[in-house]
């Protein structure tokens, strides 16, 4: 899943990102509210945390902006303002989460989370799709109650895959959601990735999840 | 002492009730004395002159030719006529007469007297009046010396003869201690009433006082926003009213300003703190390699480092924006000053290469100021025009005089501000850009500072500002008085 910080704190921003990066997640970083907004608005991201006081355009005005676009992308606003009307107004504004500063980073891990579920419309924290079980909260996945170990990568491919089951993925779309910006599209590297996992998750069974079709991409399917 | 208002202006106002009512009550009483007792002498006085005449006439009667009475013929009894002895005569009648002679023997004496005697005092010299006690009553009394020539040559007397003729006068002085019983009692009543009146004059007048500070509770106890604008406040009060809105306003704004340091402080300092939270969680979510530990380290340390700078920072500014008193206002110079930060910031100055110019036309100046807080004023501004300076640039600085101020301009030739951005640049934590800032170690509070010690000191910071021509920061101090 790939989550776009926008954040002017460069150590904060720098932090959270390798963090996310380690829990498997895409992250890209705008540290002014400009560069936030068109980034919110060019890259395919699955989740947006956005400060409130940023240099040039503020949060509350790239939060409306967005939602007025269209982009329905979760948004959390992270923000040292914590007041009560500061939390309302940031809900109203059109955001799905408030967090305020200083945050504990578990905390921030669980809410972006519960936000990605509730966008896939998935209720538990754990998915299962036939006998393969993904449980997003400690990143165990099972098959027939035997684990499977995958890595960061291999993890959040499987869980994208799994929180977008029954739908046709693309190459493009994948990398765009498991890769952040910097990332080169014209790598087959996904490929490798849904080799890999295939092994781990398809090899030994008989009913096959992880589908191939040609010339549309990867489906996860029971 | 009594420490109500309401009961000393109400003792205060019976005290001087009292006295007046006494004198006026003292002077009615005693004039009215004074009527009574002379409508009695004149009436004795011209009752012991019909006997005198009386005697006359009886002793030109017994020696046609004699011009003094002899002891001898005095002893013969007077023929006082009925009709003016009568009210003498009768043993209950309370008019009494004596007639003796100088040396106090009685020549005759009235019948009402019975076996008692008036008084006698041998030297007489003329009509001398008395009260005193005659058988239990009071009797006013007069010792009528008789003038030998007759009643109307008193230049002349003869002492021979002392008429003494007296009346009991209770009757006539009742009408005294009548009065007198009246006056006591109107001044009891009149008291009586006055004092209630007074309490609840007192009451009335201290009324708006309770008033005004009902409504001074009012304000203190739900919101100092509010304030006193009791139409019930009586003119005299308003100025109190206003003082004290006046109080309330600089205890709101003292408030909030305190309210929104706080606020701001907890603000920055939560970024910060997040920064080490999360470097920490982070590090700790998995075994890593000693260079990856360094790392965070370096980083908590750094954000550390940043903190306690902004606390520093934020001390320094709570300090000069709450405490007016700290000021240890002197002469001092300002090349002095200005000198002693160009010193302090070559380092920096030198780093990014900028010339920092200053016209030494000989001019000194002199401000009132305070020598510790007016270079800390003067170090943010250059630290500013340092920081957001292009390489290579320059800063022109030039004193002037200007009426009551002087005014050091500060010049840069960096990277300006927008207009908009103008009026933030005194905002607590405002950066232009924050990012760039940081690097070069701005945190936002200089410039806060700056203004707060100015005005401290009262005066004021002026900015002008061109985008990439440069700032221009002009600082208005009043000049020492004697220049």
């Amino acid at each position: 899943m790939r989550i776009l910080i926008v954040e002017d704190e460069k150590p904060l921003a720098d932090i959270v990102k390798k963090g996310l990066e380690e829990e498997g997640y895409a992250v890209d970083i705008a540290y002014n509210g400009e560069d936030g907004f068109f980034m919110a608005e060019n890259e395919p991201s699955d989740l947006i945390i956005l400060d409130i006081m940023l240099p040039v355009i503020d949060g509350i005005t790239i939060l409306k902006r967005i939602r007025k676009a269209g982009i329905k992308t979760p948004v959390l606003m992270l923000t040292a303002k914590g007041t009560v009307m500061d939390k309302v107004s940031g809900l109203d504004s059109g955001a799905d989460d408030y967090l305020t500063k200083p945050f504990s980073f578990e905390e921030l891990l669980a809410r972006i989370r519960a936000l990605l579920r509730r966008d896939s419309g998935v209720k538990s924290s754990a998915i299962e799709i036939g006998d393969l079980l993904i449980d997003m909260a400690t990143h165990e996945v099972k098959r027939e109650g035997k684990t499977i170990l995958l890595s960061a990568k291999e993890y959040a491919l499987i869980e994208y895959m799994a929180l977008n089951k029954n739908r046709v993925l693309s190459r493009t779309n994948i990398s765009e959601h498991l890769y952040d910006h910097d990332f080169d599209l014209d790598s087959n590297v996904i490929d490798v990735f849904i080799n890999r996992i295939r092994k781990k998750v398809d090899r030994g069974f008989r009913k096959k999840l992880i589908h191939t079709l040609r010339g549309a991409g990867y489906m996860l399917k029971e | 002492m009594v420490s109500s208002i309401k009961v000393r202006i109400v003792l205060f106002y019976l005290a001087i009730l009292l006295v007046t009512l006494s004198v006026m009550g003292n002077i009615l009483y005693f004039s009215l004395h004074r009527i009574v007792y002379a409508f009695i002498d004149s009436s004795l006085l011209s009752r012991a002159k019909a006997l005198a005449t009386l005697i006359s006439e009886d002793i030109e009667d017994v020696s046609d030719d004699a011009t003094f009475i002899r002891e001898d013929e005095l002893e013969t009894e007077f023929n006082f006529s009925d009709e003016i002895m009568w009210e003498y005569s009768s043993p209950t009648s309370t008019n009494y007469f004596q007639i003796r002679r100088v040396d106090g023997t009685t020549i005759e004496k009235s019948a009402s007297l019975g076996d008692s005697e008036l008084p006698f005092y041998p030297v007489v010299h003329s009509a001398d009046f008395q009260t005193t006690f005659l058988k239990g009553r009071k009797v006013r009394l007069v010792n009528f010396p008789m003038p030998k020539e007759g009643v109307n040559e008193i230049k002349t007397p003869r002492y021979d003869i002392v008429i003494q003729c007296a009346e009991a006068i209770e009757e006539k002085t009742s009408i005294l201690s009548r009065f007198r019983m009246v006056l006591a009692v109107t001044v009891f009543f009149v008291v009586i009433f006055s004092a209630a009146g007074g309490f609840f004059i007192a009451k009335k007048a201290l009324e708006p006082i309770r008033n005004i500070s009902d409504a001074i509770d009012r304000v203190s106890e739900t919101n100092l926003s509010e304030r006193i604008a009791d139409k019930k406040i009586a003119d005299e009060l308003k100025r109190i009213a206003d003082s004290f809105n006046r109080v309330f306003s600089s205890l709101e704004m003292a408030f909030n300003r305190q309210r929104q340091f706080v606020s701001d402080a907890s603000h920055e300092l939560k970024t910060p703190l997040s920064v080490i939270i999360s470097q920490t969680e982070v590090s700790l979510r998995k075994e890593r390699e000693p260079g990856e530990y360094r790392a965070a380290l370096t980083a908590i340390l750094n954000t550390a480092g940043m903190m306690s700078l902004l606390i520093e920072k934020l001390m320094t500014l709570a300090r000069f924006s709450s405490d007016r008193l700290i000021l240890q206002m002197e002469e001092i110079s300002l090349n002095g000053i200005i000198d002693k930060t160009l010193k302090l910031l070559s380092p920096l100055a030198d780093e990014k290469r900028i010339l920092i110019t200053m016209p030494a036309d000989g001019s000194k100046y002199s401000v009132y100021g305070d020598s510790e807080a007016l270079p800390e004023a003067f170090v943010n501004i250059v630290d500013n025009a340092i920081k957001y300076n292009v390489p290579d640039g320059r800063i022109d600085i030039s004193i002037r005089k200007e009426g009551e101020f002087i005014i050091a301009e500060i010049a840069d030739t960096g990277i300006g501000i927008q207009e908009g951005e103008l009026e933030k640049v005194f905002d607590r934590f405002y950066r232009v850009d924050k990012s760039r800032s940081r690097a070069s170690g701005g945190i936002g509070l200089g410039l806060s500072i700056s203004r707060e010690i100015i005005r401290q000191h009262g005066g004021r910071i002026e900015i002008k500002s061109q985008i990439d021509k440069g700032t221009v920061v002009s600082v208005y101090l009043k000049g020492a008085k004697y220049e």
